[in-house]
This record gives structure tokens, C-alpha cells and sequence, in this order.
């Protein structure tokens, strides 16, 4: 396959290209850099630069109060602002020892998983692009991802940066039509989510490039403390939504999407897998949701002030595990925040997905670990 | 090859269906009334005069620090022979749009009830050439409610829809 | 000694190759902009969308607006950057395209010269483009264009093989080089009925000298950003895209000149000059078609596999093509036996794809995934 120093001595020694990929390219999905040490198509090693995208959120909250707070969370985790904003709210509720009610749970739930579709979506449609097909992805991922978003503005004002969730329950109340409009979207959810398992899931070529490649094993998974739809490719069946259940999700009947193979088709498919289950999870929440109840508790402080501690929160957001560590030392603002990024332990392993593999491969390993660079950057 | 064929038929299956494209610049979405753009300064169409009393209280909450408030006598309050009841009112108000992060905690802040979100085009479309023309002033922000084209509304943080069967069970 | 140009008797062979030629290139120039623009619109409908409406009605001036556009732009050369072959790489691709017109038969009696060994002069003029895509990839002094011109020449070799095979079949069966008189023989029956397998390859191999997807990795956008052009813009690169663009029309005039029946197939060679450039123009418009529905709907491939696709499958099937052919032409057998062998060989073709896509994965020794199960898996 590959002029080796053993077939044929050191006349033939070749001399490995550095291949700098981003920050400005196609496939980095954002400011990501990585240096590819190439010999012809096959990449010898991989240097990550990241960084690129660091502005210092985690101290700027730490000068802010804790509804501040929320519009930052929100920017680490722009695909996926609601699950960022749950995991920061939840962990100001644990200091302050705050009861949510329980429609602004439910509805908490339902956006979050409406937001693992669109982040879905974006994944589909991103890695399709990688892998190669001309523009179709991309456009069915927008075209769906625009009803969700769509809901979430008439929701929470928004498409992107909600600043929604507030530590007690919900900045104000959903309109009135909210079931009748997320079933409408759900139903254009499931012809998206055909519309694509259509168009990659049995395409041989598809296949042909996506399996076996950028392999990772349970261990080493384990090891790089990946977590997500990327561990649980491994063969992993890590959910904290069924590990330490938040929210209502002890009352809800889902799968964990799990696969063995560990490769990259195996990350692609454990999406699929999860994008069904979401649309059931909602399905269901839809069922469990009372019509009408608070969404606050009845005595909010203006300012919310909390007691001395320490608590680390961890949510399920579309990437992986999503987890606040807070200290208070009393007063309106954290002490210190720690942002536990998914994204940022799943990027680690892609020295080990790529190393060997052809420089096409690298691109698509690359791509199915899903990475969102304000998150590993934050 | 089966496979292929497949994803053939899925392009082709959307080649049939109408397309999905909104015709931006000549067609707007209806925008919902919790649509946010950026703050805008409410005006009192009672008594002609700001609702804003310049009493910093949005400036203090910001998180970006992109509003500078200034407050001065009101000449047209009650004790000077006007018709107001508001002792202070407010001078100057500059909000950096190009720093605004539209997180609504002004809007929540407000005592007044003086600022709210735009939820109107206008608030969407604001391209300019040079980033200083962001920093709006107080009569740019107060134009577009003076004129009546804003869609007002200010939330009540933590306020829960009403249920209409127990409204008329009262 | 003259030639017959509309109607005047006795041309000057010279003069009226020059016309002709005049002719071919107004003919390219508006044919690519037709062919941008259905591009985006047959692109934009795969996807839901509108397309260029903007620009004049239905969007219909928008080649222009491109052409405008990219002539206004400024010619930038990298000051790295090996000045002739970069100046001189476009030229290069463009020249071959353009040379490959002239046995292009768009009707009857109009057409720029037809060869008595057209289809090997196709083959091999076409096939010098590939010095611009390594003078250009070399001279740009960027990586990620020499990556791409040499996927660009990897491809082009392999593939060029499947291609001349597949001329060589068909001539074979139609006795002639001569693309004038391999569309007069399919008056009756166009040749894809008796040489199935050999225009599905052809088709394949097609894809792969216009490096359109899914054998579009030279310029692959997502991996090498653009491959040789990378370092173009304005003027030069547009001529790359002129290139490309006139090589799918060229193309398809080929294609369906040897295998759908040219102008010739259903209606005879008596029904008129615009009726035949109708159908030539119809059957050129379906190969363009399918070029843009299978770039819309498959992945790239991967250079291994693409070049194991040519190298094991391709060119196997494509001998025993010839083989077969030799045989009925030696043995004098009626064509049918062609049908069945083709028909067979189509579907050798659809299985060993099948197969050779879906082989078992590359998994490294190393690389086990073992499955961890129950308590001890919750991390």
C-alpha cells in the first residue's frame, strides 16, 4: 500500500508533507486547526491546534450574577443552547436548593430533546458534506432544522441564544398553541429524518467510506473520556439520561442507541438511532404535559442569592456529556464555574481515529466526533 | 448497488416536492410577538415623553455593559407647571448594538416598564457599514415606538399562561 | 478541391474549418453558460429549493452575471508560485476540451471534421488535459493543489483505460472510428441495446474524466478545497470551470452520439435540421441529468477505492467486453448474443460494485471494539 522503509530500504525514503488543515477550511467546522503529517494520502500523525475560539466564558461568569450566566451558557454550546442552558440552571437550583415546578420541567424536556434533533440535523448535514455529496445534505438538515427553530423563536424569542431557562423554572410562559405546534413539527421531523436515512444510511459508497474507519475501542474510548453518541458507538451504552436520570426522564420509555463497531458509520448511525428516539421522548413528554400549572415557583428573590457549596451537574446534551461544576461562596454570583465539555474530550481521541487512515478519512473522522469549537474552546 | 439506487430515489422524491425556499428580501416571515431583536426605548403616548427615567437600573444588569444612561430633570413634571408625574426623565441613552447580546435581562430589569425588546423587522435588519453606526442614541431608539411600529411586549418573568376553564369557573 | 458550407458549393477547406470552428466555440461558450445554469437549477430543485431567480427572468442571465463577475476579478498569482506553469496550467485543460469538438456530430451533415479515427482522437486529446491539472496543482506551490493533481492524475490514468477499452468495443462492433458513421448505423436500434455494459462502463469512466462525483476527489471541497485551482481566481479559474463544463458537453454529445443514437435515433436522417438538433440536444440534456442526480445524491469516494474500482472491476469486465465482441465478430452471430452478454454483464457489473463496496471493513489488528455490557459498562 505504502513505499515503506522495509520493502524497499532507505534509497526510497520519502519525506512526509505537512498538511495544515483550517483554521479556514472547508471541513474543521469552525476555527479548528490540525496539522496532518502526510506520506502521499496517508496521514502519519495529527497535531490539533485548538484554541482559536477561547474567549474566557467560564471567568466572565464568574463576575456575573446568575441570570448573566445564562446568556454565556448559551454561547458555549450554540447548537444546542438549550441543553447548555439546563446544565447551568440546574446547578444554580441545586445550590440554591430551589423546587422546579413540573410543567417547566416537562417543557424544559421538550425543548432540550427538540434541540438534540436540530443539533442532529446540523451533524447530518455537515457530515454528509464531508463525506462528500454535493449540497443535498446541507439543505435537507436546514430545511428541517428551520421548522424547529422557527418553534423556538415563537417560544423563547430566539433561534439560537434563548436565554430561556432560569434557575426556579422558565423566563415566561409557552403560547398557547405549543403542543399543536411541536407535534407539526415533529411530523416534518420524521420525513427529514427519512429524507436522510434515505439518502446515506444504504448508499454503498456511504458505507464503503464509513466503515471501519477512525476505529476506537471501548477502552480507549473510556481512557479519552469521550462520551455521547461517540462512546456510545463504541460499544458503550453511557446515557446519562438513563445513568442518573434528570428532568422526568425516569418516567419516560426510550433506548439508549448503542452500536459495537466503534468506527465512524457506528457514530453515524447511533445518531440516526437517537433522532427516533428523541421524537419519542417528546411524543411521550407531549403526552405527560399538563395543559396548564406554574412554571415558576411562587416566591422567586429578585435577586438570587445562593448559600455557600459546591455541585457538579451533569446533563445529556447532543454531544455528550454536558457538566456544570459551581462553587458558591455565598452572593448572587458563582465562585468558580468549570464548563465539562464533551466536545473537548471527544477531539482528543481523533489522534488515535486518524492516525493510518487516508487524509479523506482524517476529514470524516473529523467530522463524525461532531465538534462544536465554541464548546471545546469556550 | 441497492443502496444507491436508493439515495437516487431520495433526491428524486425531493426533486418532486415543492420547493421549501422563503423569498427573503421580498417575502418576510411573520415574526411571533416574542420574536427578540434589540432593545428599543419605549414612548409614553399619554403624556409625550419617554416612559425611561434614566434610573440605571438596565445599565447596572447588562452583562455586556453596551447601554450608558444619563438622567436630568424632568422641565415638563408637575411642580414645573407640566403635566408629568415623573420627577426624572431621561437625558442621554446610547445601547451599542454591535455589542447587545439580546438576552432580555434589561427588558426585566426595567421598573418602568420603559424598554423592550424590537420584535420587528426593523430590529433584524440593522447592516451597516461602519461598526460605530451600531451605537444607537436616544432618538433612534425611542423613533420606532414614538411612530407606533413595534408589536410592545414585556414579558412577566415566571408568569404562567391562564388556564381559560378556571378563569370561568371563577 | 472544396466542401459544401450551407449551401455554398465548393468552399475552401480552410476557410470553412475556420467557420466552423467559429461556429464550435460560440456554440461552447453559450452551451456552458446553459449548462451552469441548469446546473444550479436542476441542483437547487434536488434540494427543495428555487435556484438563480433573481437575475434577469428566471434567473436565466445569472451566467452571466457570473461570467461578469469573475472577469472583473482580479487575476492573482501567489508570489510562490512557479509563474509559467501557473500562468499557462489553465490553457492547458482548455485547449484539449476545445480540440475534442471537432468530431462532434450535431446533425447530419454539420459537424467540424469527421475523423475516420474520431473516437481515438477524442480519447487521446481529451486525455492531455491532465498536463494543465499537474501544471497547475505544481505551479500554484500549495499543498493542497499538488495533492489534488496527483489524485488528478491517478484518476485520469485509471480510468482512461476503461474508456479506450470501451471505444475500442464499440468500434468494433460498429466496424468504424468514425463517430459520423457509428450514428448512422443505429437509425433502427441505437447501440446501448446491443452493448449494454459497455456504455454503462463508458458512463462510469465518463464520470471519472470529468471528475464529477462520485469520482470527484481531485477537487474534492471538503477534503482538498478545491485541489488544483486552489490558488486561481477571475479569469483563470473560470477557465478551469469553461473546461469542465465543455468537457461534460462534449461528452455527452459523445455518449449519445455512440450509444443513445445521435441525432439520427428514433425519426431517421430525413427529418430535418432542427428536429435532429433537437434530439441531439435532448439526449445530451439526459446524460447532463444524470451527471447532476448522481453528484446530488452520492458520497465521494476514496482514492483506494476508486482506484481499486477501475483497476478490478472496470477493466476486467471491459476485456471481456472486447472478447466477447471479437468472438460474434469472428464467428458472425447474430447480435442478440450481444444483448444476452451485455445484459449478463450488467449485472456482474451491479454485483461486483455491490461487493466491492461492501467488503468487509479495514479494521486494524490493533483495533478491536470489544462490548462491554451491564453494570460495568455504566462508566
Amino acid at each position: 500500500m505504502v513505499a515503506s522503509r522495509e520493502t524497499y530500504g532507505t534509497e526510497f525514503e520519502t519525506q512526509d508533507l505537512l498538511l495544515n488543515v483550517g483554521p479556514q477550511h472547508p471541513s474543521t467546522h469552525g476555527v479548528f486547526r490540525m496539522v496532518l503529517q502526510v506520506d502521499g494520502e496517508v496521514v502519519k500523525d495529527v497535531i490539533p491546534h485548538i484554541g482559536y475560539l477561547h474567549r474566557g466564558a467560564e471567568k466572565l461568569c464568574e463576575t456575573m450574577d446568575f441570570r448573566q450566566g445564562i446568556g454565556f451558557m448559551d454561547r458555549t454550546e450554540y447548537l444546542a443552547a438549550f441543553n447548555a442552558e439546563l446544565s447551568y440552571v440546574m446547578a444554580v437550583e441545586a445550590l440554591a436548593d430551589i423546587e422546579v415546578p413540573e410543567r417547566a420541567q416537562w417543557i424544559r424536556m421538550i425543548l432540550c430533546e427538540l434541540n438534540r434533533l436540530s443539533s442532529h440535523f446540523m451533524f447530518m448535514g455537515a457530515f454528509g458534506i464531508d463525506v462528500g455529496v454535493f449540497a443535498t445534505p446541507f439543505i435537507y438538515a436546514w430545511k428541517e432544522r428551520e421548522q424547529i427553530l422557527d418553534l423556538f423563536e415563537e417560544v423563547a424569542g430566539d433561534r439560537m441564544m434563548y436565554a430561556y431557562f432560569r434557575p426556579g423554572g422558565l423566563a415566561w410562559d409557552v403560547p398557547h398553541n405549543f403542543k399543536a405546534r411541536v407535534r407539526e413539527v415533529l411530523k416534518s421531523t420524521r420525513i427529514g429524518i427519512n429524507d436522510f436515512d434515505g439518502l446515506l444510511t444504504k448508499d454503498e459508497i456511504f458505507r464503503t467510506r464509513t466503515q471501519g474507519v477512525g476505529v476506537i475501542s471501548a477502552e480507549e474510548a473510556i481512557e479519552w473520556g469521550m462520551s455521547g453518541p461517540s462512546i456510545r458507538a463504541s460499544g458503550v451504552p453511557m446515557d446519562v439520561r438513563k445513568d442518573e436520570p434528570y428532568l422526568f426522564y425516569d418516567q419516560i420509555d426510550f433506548n439508549v442507541a448503542s452500536r459495537t463497531e466503534g468506527d465512524v458509520y457506528a457514530r453515524y448511525s447511533c445518531r440516526m438511532e437517537e433522532m427516533w428516539e428523541s421524537v419519542r421522548i417528546i411524543e411521550q413528554c407531549l403526552e405527560k404535559m399538563p395543559d396548564y400549572g406554574p412554571i415558576m415557583p411562587e416566591k422567586m428573590p429578585r435577586m438570587l442569592r445562593t448559600p455557600p457549596g459546591e455541585v457538579y451537574i451533569r446533563t445529556e446534551a447532543p454531544r455528550g456529556e454536558y457538566g456544570i461544576y459551581m462553587v458558591s461562596q455565598g452572593g448572587n454570583r458563582p465562585y468558580r464555574l468549570k464548563v465539562r465539555s464533551a466536545c473537548l474530550s471527544n477531539l482528543q481521541a481523533l489522534k488515535d481515529m486518524s492516525v493510518n487512515q487516508y487524509v479523506a478519512d482524517a476529514i470524516i473522522v473529523l467530522g463524525s466526533i461532531d465538534i462544536v469549537l465554541s464548546e471545546v474552546d469556550r | 448497488m441497492n443502496g444507491i439506487a436508493r439515495s437516487m430515489l431520495t433526491t428524486l422524491s425531493t426533486f418532486m416536492r415543492k420547493p421549501v425556499t422563503r423569498d427573503y428580501p421580498v417575502v418576510h416571515k411573520e415574526l411571533p410577538k416574542t420574536d427578540r431583536a434589540f432593545p428599543l426605548l419605549l414612548w409614553d403616548h399619554e403624556i409625550d415623553e419617554p416612559f425611561c427615567t434614566g434610573c440605571h437600573a438596565c445599565e447596572r444588569a447588562c452583562p455586556v455593559e453596551c447601554m450608558t444612561v444619563l438622567m436630568k430633570d424632568n422641565p415638563n413634571h408637575k411642580s414645573l407647571g407640566g403635566d408629568s408625574s415623573r420627577r426624572k426623565i431621561i437625558d442621554k441613552f446610547w445601547i451599542d448594538y454591535g455589542r447587545c447580546m439580546r438576552c432580555n435581562i434589561c427588558v426585566e430589569v426595567c421598573n418602568f416598564e420603559a424598554i423592550a425588546m424590537n420584535n420587528t423587522w426593523t430590529g433584524h435588519e440593522t447592516s451597516v457599514y461602519d461598526r460605530r453606526d451600531l451605537t444607537m442614541d436616544l432618538q433612534q431608539l425611542l423613533s420606532q415606538s414614538r411612530a407606533g411600529k413595534i408589536n410592545e411586549w414585556v414579558p412577566v418573568i415566571g408568569q404562567a399562561n391562564e388556564d381559560p376553564a378556571a378563569v370561568k369557573a371563577e | 478541391m472544396g466542401v459544401d458550407l450551407f449551401g455554398f458549393n465548393n468552399v475552401n477547406p480552410w476557410l470553412d474549418a475556420f467557420i466552423r470552428l467559429q461556429l464550435a466555440v460560440v456554440l461552447i461558450t453559450v452551451v456552458v453558460m446553459g449548462y451552469t445554469y441548469l446546473e444550479r437549477k436542476i441542483v437547487a430543485r434536488f434540494n427543495q429549493r428555487i435556484g438563480p431567480q433573481k437575475t434577469g427572468p428566471f434567473g436565466l442571465l445569472q451566467a452571466v452575471a457570473d461570467a461578469v463577475k469573475l472577469v472583473g476579478k482580479e487575476d492573482l498569482r501567489p508570489k510562490s508560485a512557479d509563474p509559467w506553469t501557473f500562468e499557462l496550467g489553465p490553457f492547458f485543460v482548455f485547449i484539449p476540451v476545445l480540440m475534442t469538438f471537432v468530431i462532434a456530430p450535431f446533425m447530419a451533415d454539420w459537424n467540424i471534421r469527421l475523423l475516420e479515427l474520431g473516437l481515438i482522437y477524442f480519447v487521446a486529446v481529451s486525455g492531455l488535459s491532465i498536463i494543465g491539472w499537474i501544471m497547475a496543482g505544481w505551479g500554484s506551490d500549495n499543498r493542497y493543489a499538488l495533492l489534488g493533481a496527483l489524485r488528478s492524475v491517478a484518476q485520469s490514468i485509471s480510468y482512461e483505460l476503461p474508456l479506450v477499452l470501451c471505444v475500442v468495443a464499440l468500434a468494433m462492433f460498429a466496424g468504424t472510428y468514425n463517430l459520423g458513421l457509428i450514428v448512422e448505423q443505429q437509425d433502427k436500434v441505437p447501440f446501448i441495446v446491443w452493448q449494454p455494459m459497455t456504455a454503462l462502463i463508458f458512463f462510469i469512466a465518463a464520470l471519472a474524466e470529468l471528475n464529477r462525483s462520485p469520482f470527484d476527489i481531485p477537487v474534492g471541497e471538503s477534503e482538498v478545497a478545491g485541489g488544483p485551482f486552489i490558488e486561481y481566481s477571475g479569469i483563470r479559474w473560470s477557465m478551469f470551470q469553461l473546461a469542465e463544463y465543455a468537457a461534460i458537453f462534449v461528452m455527452s454529445i459523445v455518449f449519445a452520439s455512440m450509444f443513445l443514437g445521435g441525432y439520427i435515433w428514433p425519426f431517421g436522417d430525413q427529418v430535418g435540421v432542427g428536429l435532429q438538433l433537437v434530439l441531439t440536444g435532448a439526449k445530451a440534456l439526459l446524460f447532463f441529468f444524470v451527471v447532476v442526480w448522481i453528484r446530488v445524491s452520492v458520497p465521494r469516494l476514496r482514492i483506494d477505492q476508486l482506484m481499486g474500482y477501475s483497476w478490478k472491476v472496470l477493466l476486467p469486465l471491459t476485456l471481456v467486453q472486447v472478447l466477447v465482441n471479437g468472438l460474434v465478430l469472428v464467428n458472425g452471430w447474430h447480435e442478440v448474443v450481444l444483448l444476452v452478454a451485455g445484459l449478463i454483464g450488467c449485472a456482474v457489473l451491479v454485483t461486483a460494485t455491490s461487493r466491492a463496496v461492501e467488503r468487509r471493513p479495514r479494521v486494524p489488528a490493533t483495533r478491536t471494539a470489544p462490548v462491554m455490557q451491564g453494570e460495568a459498562a455504566r462508566v
